[in-house]
Parts: structure tokens; sequence; C-alpha cells
């Protein structure tokens, strides 16, 4: 019998990005929570999903191809890789640069029959953009998203760590007044919520 | 029968979410008892509770914890799979953010039992309020020496890592959660009998516990009060024990989350959640979006119980029970859930990624008035060539809502293809907000 048929080389894996081609961003408290949470696995590549969202707060709620690279030389992992993993979750910003504010509206089940098509199509209209898109001078992002299991509150939105819900013409309007007077990124700051959940008190900064 | 509140008998009260209110309330007895039993013995309380799996499978809980090898020769792993997606589901949810020592208490023991090293809990990346929950309930446990080196001087070492998701329903499938935990693109691995069981080769090809929050719930109340004493509860169905809780939501006066007693009547949960609102029932959607809906006289006859809904057509499913009224279309309904599989499948098998896609477009052209005759039957057909073909169980979920939902309201169904419009007399996108 002949050798099977191999291609490839199965014991090598494509190299990580090298220090010299990229800009590195983190910042140095970023660093040390990479380092907290690697001790949390038996090895790098389960970094590679609480290291994206280190990336998303570092660069400003957004994974460009620069922030996918550095995760990738931090956890000695493949640029193909890396992005391979980030673009199949929705919760991480590949395709552009959000906006200050990520509004995600829920048209799932429960919501489709308690108006959340509504809530929708009205925020579609106020903020004259379509789904995904950003609105010129850069504060909302409008998502459509699948149900966000709070369907006791239908229709209910996601903006940041905030559940909304149920909300209606004059909450929405409200809320859409309030979001734009603050400055902070709520995209910013959920992601930053979310690497503080992975952390144990001991190694939170 | 009224609710029957063993997990969230206390989640009103916010100190319950404290170690100090927790164990004023009787928190960590159930752990301090397996510690002065041995392993086989907590497995065997399990075992005499017959506590099925809550993620919506209901397989049974102690089999699990029993099938993981009794001389330890490799790590061992917990996961906890607080991965709630499931369209009309919130149960978890409520369980992190209100009662997290019982989901913590309830994973040392499983902990004890399986002898794992550590465990992860796998939560959803939107339920940032549960994560912050469990993980201040986390950082007490270790504080009071619950948790970590040698927990209650017993020498047992355990440690808990919460790990979120970053969004996808697929990540909840046991094996896709697996592969999200250790850093891939959530997709679902071969299984068994092609591949060995989790509890042989799992997370990291360790041998590993994989359990939905409120199987782990249930485990402190369990070992408190023994097996049989849970046995005891829900002892009218066929094979069900203890409680569901049930997250209502839909067109009720009262949306949330009821616990009851398997063996309660279907019915009955309608009443808890305040009856129905502007309308009759039409239908009710009982466990999550993937089990089949039933008709509101089928609702008359269910009794909550794994058998017992099979019954009516139905199943328990995860709790995710919806009651629509008699305004709703359910044509539209079926073809939002089918969009919802259609964006949720990974894509990885051709059967549920090409399957679910035409199911929704098919349904897609129904709902705006293009439905072709034989439409009807198509859905049918690609319902079949998806079921019991897909390789994880997205698949499946994915058809079943379609194949009940047109088993049952079949007139709807047929009245939209010929009519193009529905029978309930409403505009697309019809309800107003509350």
């Amino acid at each position: 019998m002949s050798e099977p048929l191999r291609i490839g080389r199965p014991h090598e894996r494509p190299a990580p990005p090298k220090a010299e081609d990229l800009n590195l961003h983190f910042s140095e408290r970023a660093v040390q929570e990479l380092e907290a949470l690697k001790t949390h696995y038996p090895d790098l590549k389960a970094c590679v999903l609480p290291c994206l969202w280190i990336a998303q707060r570092e660069y400003g709620g957004f994974l460009s191809g620069e922030a996918l690279a550095e995760v990738a030389f931090r956890l000695k992992r493949s640029y193909a890789e890396v992005e391979g993993v980030a673009t199949f979750y929705s919760m991480y910003n590949v395709a552009h640069k959000p906006g200050r504010h990520k509004i995600e509206v829920c048209t799932c089940l429960t919501c489709s029959v308690c108006g959340g098509f509504r809530v929708w199509e009205y925020l579609k209209a106020k903020l004259g953009v379509e789904n995904g898109q950003t609105t010129p001078d850069g504060v909302f992002t409008l998502e459509e998203v699948e149900c966000l299991d709070a369907c006791d509150r239908a229709p209910v939105i996601q903006v940041g760590d905030r559940y909304i819900g149920p909300v209606n013409e004059a909450t929405l309007d409200a809320l859409l007044a309030e979001l734009r007077a603050s400055e902070e990124s709520s995209v910013v700051q959920m992601a930053n919520e979310i690497v503080q959940v992975h952390l144990a008190a001991s190694e939170r900064a | 029968m009224a609710e029957r509140l063993l997990l969230l008998e206390h989640a009103a009260d916010p100190n319950f979410a404290t170690l100090a209110g927790y164990q004023a309330k009787g928190g960590y007895a159930g752990l301090r008892k397996a510690l002065a039993m041995d392993r086989q013995g907590v497995i065997d309380q399990v075992k005499a509770s017959g506590l099925r799996g809550r993620g919506g499978a209901g397989f049974p809980a102690w089999i699990k914890w029993n099938g993981i090898e009794k001389t330890k020769t490799q790590p061992h792993y917990l996961i906890c799979n607080a991965d709630e997606g499931e369209p009309g589901t919130f149960k978890d949810k409520q369980l992190m953010e209100q009662t997290p020592f019982l989901l913590v208490e309830g994973m040392t023991i499983a902990g004890f039992a399986t002898q794992a090293d550590c465990g992860y809990i796998y939560i959803r990346g939107e339920f940032i309020d549960a994560a912050r929950a469990v993980r201040k309930a986390i950082d007490e446990a270790y504080a009071a020496g619950l948790l970590g080196k040698n927990i209650l001087g017993t020498g047992l070492d355990f440690d808990l890592y919460i790990h979120l998701g970053a969004g996808s329903y697929e990540c909840g499938e046991e094996s896709a959660l697996m592969s999200s935990l250790m850093g891939e693109r959530g997709m679902p691995r071969l299984k068994f009998p092609h591949a060995p069981l989790p509890t042989v080769a799992g997370l990291w090809d360790r041998p590993t516990i994989i359990n939905n929050v409120e199987t782990y719930c249930c485990a402190p109340s369990i070992l408190t009060n023994g097996g049989e004493w849970y046995a005891s509860i829900g002892a009218s169905t066929k094979n069900s024990r203890g409680t569901k809780i049930f997250s209502v939501s839909g067109h009720v006066n009262r949306p949330g989350n009821y616990e009851v007693e398997f063996g309660t009547p279907l019915a009955e949960l309608l009443q808890m959640a305040g009856g129905m609102k502007g309308g009759a029932l039409k239908a009710c959607v009982p466990g999550g979006s993937s089990v089949p809906m039933i008709r509101a006289e089928a609702v008359e006859r269910a009794i909550i119980g794994y058998e017992e809904m099979g019954e009516v057509g139905s199943m328990v499913g995860s709790g995710g029970c919806m009651f629509l009224n008699e305004h709703t279309c359910i044509v539209r309904f079926i073809w939002r859930t089918s969009l919802f599989y259609a964006r949720e499948s990974c894509g990885k098998c051709t059967p549920c990624r090409e399957g679910t896609k035409w199911l929704a477009q098919i349904l897609d052209r129904i709902v705006k008035g293009g439905g072709r005759s034989g439409d009807f039957e198509l859905l049918q057909q690609v319902c079949s060539q998806i079921d019991g073909r897909s390789f994880c169980g997205l698949g499946d979920a994915a058809a079943w809502p379609v194949a009940g939902a047109l088993k049952v309201f079949p007139e709807e169904f047929r009245h939209f293809i010929e009519h193009g419009k529905s029978v309930v007399d409403s505009p697309l996108r019809e309800p107003a907000m509350v």
C-alpha cells in the first residue's frame, strides 16, 4: 500500500506576525490583564476570545487588522486564525468602527410579537441608518440582533451593558437624547466590563 | 398547584446574592454534607434524585457525573453552560443574577464528585449583569475559603473561572461551547458514538462534565435534603423529578420566571403569569423556540413533564414558554423563527447551513405575499431533509418548529400561500410597542 496523501505539513503552523511588523497598542494594564488570563487555561489558544475583548477595548471598540495582528502576536497564533475566530462572533466589531453607542434591537420571537419590529423601524427612521450602519456623526450604530433573552421585558434593546425594556417611542426618544449627551463610549465600556468579569479580585488592577 | 420554589425561593432577597445572606438561608450545607461523604455517595444522591439536565435535552445528570474516570490519571474539567440563547428563555440569567451562590456551590459539589481541577462558567457575552453577579460570588467564596486551595479544610482544591462568549447561539451546543472555550470558532464537534463522550475526552481532550446553570443550581438542595426527598417532588409524572423554571413571555399579563413542580398543568402556568393579554390564547411554544408549538386546546391538556409534554406533541425543552394570543399570525411567527436559525447556523454542515436558509427564504416569500402553490409541501420536504441529518442539534431545532406549525396550523399557511395575506388581519410587522 502506498502512503496516504498528505497535504501540507501537519506539525507546522503558520507563523504569528512578527513584532517588528506591528504597532503594538496594548497598554501596560492590558498586558497585565492578559498575563493573568493566561493562568486560567492550560494553553494560549484559549485566551483568544478574552484577548479579543481586551483588544476591542484597547482599540476603541473596533477590531481593526492591526488589533487582530496584535492579538495574534501576543498569543502566538497566526493572523488568519485570530481573524477566523473574531469574525465568527457577532459581538466583536470587525466590519467597521462602530459609533460611540451600539444600539442592539431584538426583533426575535417574543419581541416580534410584542412590537420589536416597530422599535426597529422607528429607530431606523429616527437615526436614518440601516442595519449595521453608523450615523454620520459617529454617535450611534444600529443593529438588529437575535434573542437577547430578556423576553419578559419585550420589546427590549441593549446598549452597552444596559438592557432597556419594554421600550416605546417616548422612552426611545429619551434614551437617544441621553446617549447623545454622554461622551463615554458604551462599546468600549462594555468590552472593559467583560474583561473585568474574567479576572479575580486579586487580578484586577 | 401553585409555584414550588426551590431555586427561586429567595431570589427576590438581594442579601441572597451575598455569602452571608446565602449562608443565613442554609447555603453551603449541601457542600458540607457532600464533603463528608465519598465521591460515589454524592453521585448516588444525584442518581436517587432523578435530576435531569435542564438545558433542554433532559439527560440524567448522574450518568454524566458517573461517567468520569474514578481513578484520576489526568486533569478533569467542569463546565457550566451559561450560554443561554434559546429565544424565549431567561431563567439562567435570573439564577445567575439573583442566586449566584447556588451555582457556585452546585459546581463545587460537582467538582468534588468528579475530581475536577477547575470549572469554567461559559456565560453568554450579552449577560454582563449575570457575569458581574457570579464574579462577585466567586470572589466572596474565594475569600471565605470556599473555593481555591483546601476548601473548608478538607484538602479539596477547586478553582472557578468565568469565560464570556461573544455572541453566538451555536455556542450553547456543548461541543461548540467547548470549541469556543478553547479559543476557536464556535462550531460543533463529532459526537458519540463517532467520537468519545465529553466525560472521556472533552475540553482539551480531558474528561469533562458539562451541565446547564439550572442543573448545577439543583445540586445544593439535593445534597442538603437527600436525593429521595428531591425525587418525591414531581413524582406524579412518569420520569421527571423536582421543579423546573419556566420563562413565561409573550401575550401574558405578568411575564417572568415561574418555578413549578413537574406534573403541574401547563394551563396553570398561564394563570400564574396573569393570564392572556390582548386576546384569547391561540398557541403556545412551551419550551423555547426549538420545540413544536401547540394549539390552545392542547395547552388545556398538557402536563409539565419530559414525557408528558411529548403526549401533546411538544417538549419541555429549556423552559422558554411563549403564549400567543388570537391576533398573532402563526406564519409570520414561524418566518421569524426560521430567520433566527438561518442567521445563527454556524455553517459547518450542509443540511443546516443550506436548509435553514431555504426555510427562511420560502417563508419570506410567503409572508411578502409571493407564496407559490406547492410551498407548503416544499417546506415539509426541506424540514425532513434537515431533521436528523445535520451535524448537531441546531438543524433539528430549526426544522421542528416549522414542521410542528405546519402540522398544527396548516390552514394558516395554506391561506397565506393562496391569498397572499394572513388570516389574521394585521399589517406586516404588526403589534404596537407596549
